[in-house]
């Protein structure tokens, strides 16, 4: 059994089939990417598979269970439980220090454990600046807090939406050897990008046209390796 | 470019103007109205401090220590002075004639009883029907300045209707004394005559007047011999409340310069009532009463600052709210504005634009407002007082002016805030 | 649970004190509404009273008499105003009138306790001094004017005892000739007493047609001890209040007849009643208006904070525990705002306290609760609506940036 089947899933708002009949597996500790340009329907596809949106048609098994005809209650269980977001524009709560915004996370998934938060922090590298507010770190570093708040909970999917959007190069790289570690520790990924290059480092690429899934390439190159090993020693 | 952005904002954000516009009107409403109440309050208790009766009293020159101060009834009648009925509607001509809200003359004579005790007979008015020659029409009397009598048994003389002169009203002491009821008959005999009077009502005053019979001024004329002549006027009339230039005034006005002279003359203080009252009563004295005068003064004082003070607060409140809300929603705003400077707007162009937005809300949130309070005001007014409170105005460019004044301060700081931010910060937030 | 429920705080006290211009904003509106609204009741409770004291200045309301038409004395008076509060006692004056004479004429003598005539009759107008000790006068404006008197003049008052009244008046009429300083010589029966006068009295009613003195003078110029004739009594009370405390001073003292001065009395209510309604409805009016304020501004304060909810929401908060978080948060502020606007409310009605009626309030406990929990609920109304629109979004349209 798959991890994530969906299968002959539309969304359609009013004429606009902004996803027509798609069908998709991810297997467990996969890493996958979604491309395609705007308008596509990856944003849609995300947020269905993010548990933030049903579909219209169409089955969505998560585990065996499909999500696609719960209610918004329903779906929030099971997506505090199941996924992890990283968000383009990071998305953190401006009043709560990094270690606080990951304690978040934990808040809503079970308990607030301030100790197991640090260790998140610690492996994404940010653990002095744990007591920062997000308005005091850089962009890659608030980009590392979304990721150690996305993983607190032992998320089945980790499900990242253009995550490299925002930031230069260097912080680029900081957060792809992120995820190839995640990768290497067993974690399922799910990018959503237009970056080619983002898309290249994963095992297998989806692209996405006009609501349809047009082509499907595997990466012959994947490794699974880390490219840059001084990264936390960056700023 | 800049009018389309400002109706941009007006049309499709008006949720959030809305909510601005709200405010804004919530406090233009108040400040209206309490600005409205607290011009106003001082008249209305005025007019409610009129249940107390007569606060200015018009007497002969000269007579009055006679009767009082000799103790002897009946007595020395050639020397007593008299003011004239004939000038009676001259009351109504003085400079501050439409201050004087009621007025009534008084007669009184002492007259024997059946049983050969003596009692005093009062004619005064009643509801007396005046046309005056501003065409205005009063109906005046005791039935005004007396509120405070109990009609316990019958009802007041009614001088519009019919046979009143043969009528009378008997204090309750003395009702009591002679065991009469209303509708009996009551045999008085005067210097002059003697009548039949039939009792219309018993009255309770709490005071002297329990003991005293009242009829009407023609009726107690007839009986005393006493035509066309009156004993005293009582004057309730609505006053400022005395300060130092009045009571200078009151002792001598010709210690006034000519400045102070007009000011004196030209406000409704007691004592320039009364000096008035004596420039159109031939040999006349008018005086204040005292006891209700001047704490008429003190009431009315005290009842203005208290609105004033409560219409400061409640101003001060809104201003804040205002302010509060419009920097608020300006902040609120950081992104659109960042954007703007992104695309290279320039400061002054942002700040016009901004408070433009704003000042439109204002306006039409104001102008509601405005109405509004009017409303407001006129609640309070018929509640309260059963009469509309009138509209100042000088309310007007007040409210304008403070909506406009305090719209801008709210929007200092937010302004001041968003000028700090660079395109940036705000767009990568 | 312990763990989650002090998260909640932390989150609830992070969003406060790191959102410092915010949240000032928003405690700046609760604190004006809770500031208003304890001012302002704290005035409407305290008005009547202050007010009522105000109207005092009309003088006595009350008039003791004795029951059986005889005078009264100092004690009997005394034991009748031992029904009334003391508190509420704003003055007595006894009044002990006799006929006494000037120049030979009869004049009015009004014999009573100086220190006491302007606590029940604080309407009164003196040229000069109201006298503080025996053999001073105060003199009516009317008999001033009648025998030509000055403040700091002498005048020579007689009176004339019952049992030579017979025989002087054989001496009255030999003397009529003869006026002036030199009749205390003449009529050698009358007692007399020179006095200083200190001061005129204008009223402008029948008062100025009287001369008053001490008790002590007019006993000492008729040689016959003190008995009072009526006394002035100014209570603060009105309405039903006043009523009931003279039935029970008539029902309780022995020889004191208690009488309403319905003049006073009956127009204080009337006026005292559309005062009292006039404040309750500006009042009400007032913080009807200032809630409202204080609502939008609330409400502002949370529509802005959407994007947050999307993001909570993503992060797996079910809706009740957004609204319990954010509704916990503003209730908190509400508190707060609500106990610093009582202690500024209670400042502003001691302003007003202060300034109108020159006397101070008392603070009243019940409205700091009161006040507190008015402001908590106006604030947890003000923002549960922008709070449940936020959580019925899809958090994806927030995050998305819109």
């Amino acid at each position: 059994m798959s991890l994530l089947e969906i299968n002959n899933v539309s969304k359609i708002y009013g004429e606009l089939h902004a996803l027509d009949k798609v069908s998709l597996k991810v297997e467990k500790g996969e890493w996958v990417a979604i491309m395609g340009p705007s308008g596509s329907g990856k944003s849609t596809l995300m947020n269905i598979i993010g548990c933030m949106d049903r579909p219209s048609e169409g089955e969505v098994l998560m585990d065996g269970i499909d999500i696609a005809k719960m209610n918004q209650k329903e779906l929030t269980l099971i997506r505090r439980d199941k996924i992890g977001l990283v968000f383009q524009q990071f998305h953190l709560v401006n009043y709560l220090t990094a270690v606080e915004n990951v304690m978040l996370s934990q808040y809503y998934h079970s308990i607030p454990d301030e100790k197991e938060a640090l260790e998140a922090l610690d492996r994404v590298g940010l653990a002095g600046r744990a007591r920062h507010l997000p308005s005091q770190l850089s962009g890659g570093e608030q980009q590392r807090v979304c990721v150690a708040r996305a993983l607190i909970n032992y998320p089945e999917i980790i499900l990242a939406d253009e995550p490299t959007g925002n930031l230069d190069e260097a912080n680029e790289k900081i957060i792809m050897d992120l995820f190839h570690n995640l990768h290497n520790e067993g974690t399922t990924l799910i990018v959503v990008t237009h970056d080619p290059e983002v898309a290249q480092t994963a095992q297998r690429t989806l692209f996405l046209r006009d609501g349809k899934l047009v082509r499907e390439t595997v990466n012959e190159n994947f490794t699974g390796e880390i490219k840059y090993e001084d990264w936390t020693e960056n700023k | 470019m800049f009018g389309r952005m400002i109706k941009g904002i007006l049309t499709r954000q008006w949720k959030k103007m809305l909510m601005i516009g709200l405010t804004i009107a919530l406090g233009a409403s108040l400040a209206t109205a309490m600005l409205s109440v607290m011009l106003d309050v001082g008249d209305k208790i005025n007019q409610e401090l009129k249940a107390y009766g007569a606060n200015i009293i018009v007497s002969p020159q000269e007579a009055s220590v006679i009767e009082d101060l000799y103790d002897v009834e009946g007595g020395d009648k050639a020397t007593k002075a008299y003011l004239r009925e004939d000038e009676l509607s001259k009351v109504k001509t003085i400079f501050w004639a439409f201050n004087i809200v009621d007025y009534s003359p008084f007669i009184s004579t002492s007259v024997k009883l059946d049983d050969g005790s003596e009692v005093k007979l009062t004619g005064s008015w009643f509801n007396h029907h005046l046309e005056l020659a501003t065409g205005e029409t009063l109906d005046s009397g005791i039935r005004n300045m007396r509120s405070w009598w109990d009609i316990e048994d019958g009802d007041w003389i009614d001088e519009q209707g019919s046979g009143a002169e043969g009528e009378c009203m008997v204090g309750t002491e003395l009702a009591k004394k002679l065991g009469i009821s209303v509708g009996d008959s009551l045999h008085v005999t005067g210097n002059a005559s003697a009548a039949d009077l039939t009792v219309k009502g018993i009255f309770d005053a709490g005071g002297d007047e329990d003991e005293y019979i009242f009829t009407t001024l023609d009726t107690a004329q007839a009986i005393g011999g006493l035509d066309g002549k009156v004993d005293t006027i009582e004057v309730s009339a609505l006053t400022t409340p005395d300060n130092e230039l009045s009571e200078k005034a009151a002792k001598d006005p010709g210690s006034l310069t000519i400045k102070q002279y007009e000011t004196w003359y030209c406000t409704a203080y007691a004592s320039a009532i009364c000096y008035q009252l004596t420039e159109v009563i031939t040999d006349s004295t008018a005086a204040p009463v005292r006891q209700v005068a001047s704490s008429e003064g003190a009431i009315l004082d005290k009842t203005e600052l208290l609105m004033g003070l409560i219409a400061v607060l409640s101003m001060v409140g809104s201003a804040l709210g205002i302010c509060n809300l419009v920097t608020a929603s300006v902040m609120d705003r950081s992104r659109e504005i960042g954007l703007m400077k992104a695309i290279g707007a320039q400061n002054s162009s942002i700040i016009l634009q901004v408070i433009t937005e704003i000042l439109i809300t204002a306006a039409i949130g104001g102008a509601a407002g405005f109405a509004a309070g009017i409303g407001f005001a006129q609640i309070i007014g018929q509640t309260v007082f059963g009469s509309s409170i009138a509209l100042r105005t000088m309310v007007i460019p007040i409210v304008i002016v403070a909506v406009l004044a305090i719209t801008l301060i709210g929007c200092i700081p937010a302004i001041r805030q968003l000028l700090k931010l660079s395109p940036t910060e705000v767009l990568h937030e | 649970m312990q763990k989650k429920r002090k998260w909640f705080f932390r989150m609830a006290f992070a969003s406060l004190l790191r959102r410092k211009s915010r949240m000032l904003i928003a405690l700046l509106a609760i604190v004006v509404g809770a500031t208003i609204l304890s001012g302002l009741v704290t005035v409407y409770i305290d008005v009547p009273r202050q007010m009522g004291a105000e109207f005092r200045n009309y003088g006595a309301n009350v008039i003791f008499t004795s029951k059986d038409g005889t005078a009264l004395t100092i004690e009997e008076i005394n034991d009748g105003l031992s029904n009334v509060n003391s508190s509420q006692i704003v003055g007595m004056t006894p009044y002990r009138y006799e006929t006494v004479r000037i120049n030979q004429t009869p004049v009015t003598a009004a014999g009573t306790d100086m220190s006491s005539v302007l606590k029940t009759s604080p309407y009164w107008s003196v040229d000069g001094e109201i006298p503080d000790k025996d053999g001073e006068i105060l003199i009516g404006a009317t008999v001033a004017q009648n025998y030509n008197l000055q403040v700091e003049k002498s005048i020579s008052v007689t009176f004339t005892p019952e049992e030579v009244a017979e025989e002087a008046v054989a001496f009255d009429n030999g003397d009529e000739a003869a006026e002036g300083e030199t009749s205390t010589s003449d009529v050698v029966l009358d007692n007399y007493i020179d006095f200083k006068i200190t001061g005129i009295l204008n009223t402008g009613g029948a008062e100025e047609n009287y001369i008053y003195m001490s008790l002590e003078d007019l006993e000492e110029l008729t040689q016959i001890p003190t008995t009072i004739s009526l006394a002035e009594v100014s209570i603060s009370a009105s309405g039903s209040d006043l009523t009931a405390v003279v039935g029970s001073i008539n029902q309780n003292s022995e020889n004191v007849s208690a009488k309403v001065v319905k003049r006073v009395t009956a127009s204080e209510t009337t006026v005292l009643g559309k005062l009292q309604a006039l404040i309750l409805l500006v009042t009400i009016i007032v913080l009807a208006l200032t809630m409202i304020t204080v609502a939008t501004t609330m409400t502002a304060s949370v529509t802005e904070r959407r994007r947050e909810i999307g993001l909570k929401k993503a992060l797996g908060a079910l809706d009740g525990e957004i609204i319990k978080e954010f509704m916990g948060e503003q209730v908190l502020l509400g508190g707060f705002g609500g106990l610093i606007g009582t202690i500024l409310g209670f400042l502003f009605a001691q302003l007003i306290s202060v300034n109108v009626f020159s006397s101070s309030i008392v603070f009243r406990p019940v409205l700091l609760p009161l006040t507190i929990v008015i402001s908590m609920a106006v604030t947890a109304v003000a923002c549960l609506i922008p709070i449940r629109n936020a959580t019925e979004i899809e958090p994806a349209l927030v995050l998305k940036g819109e």
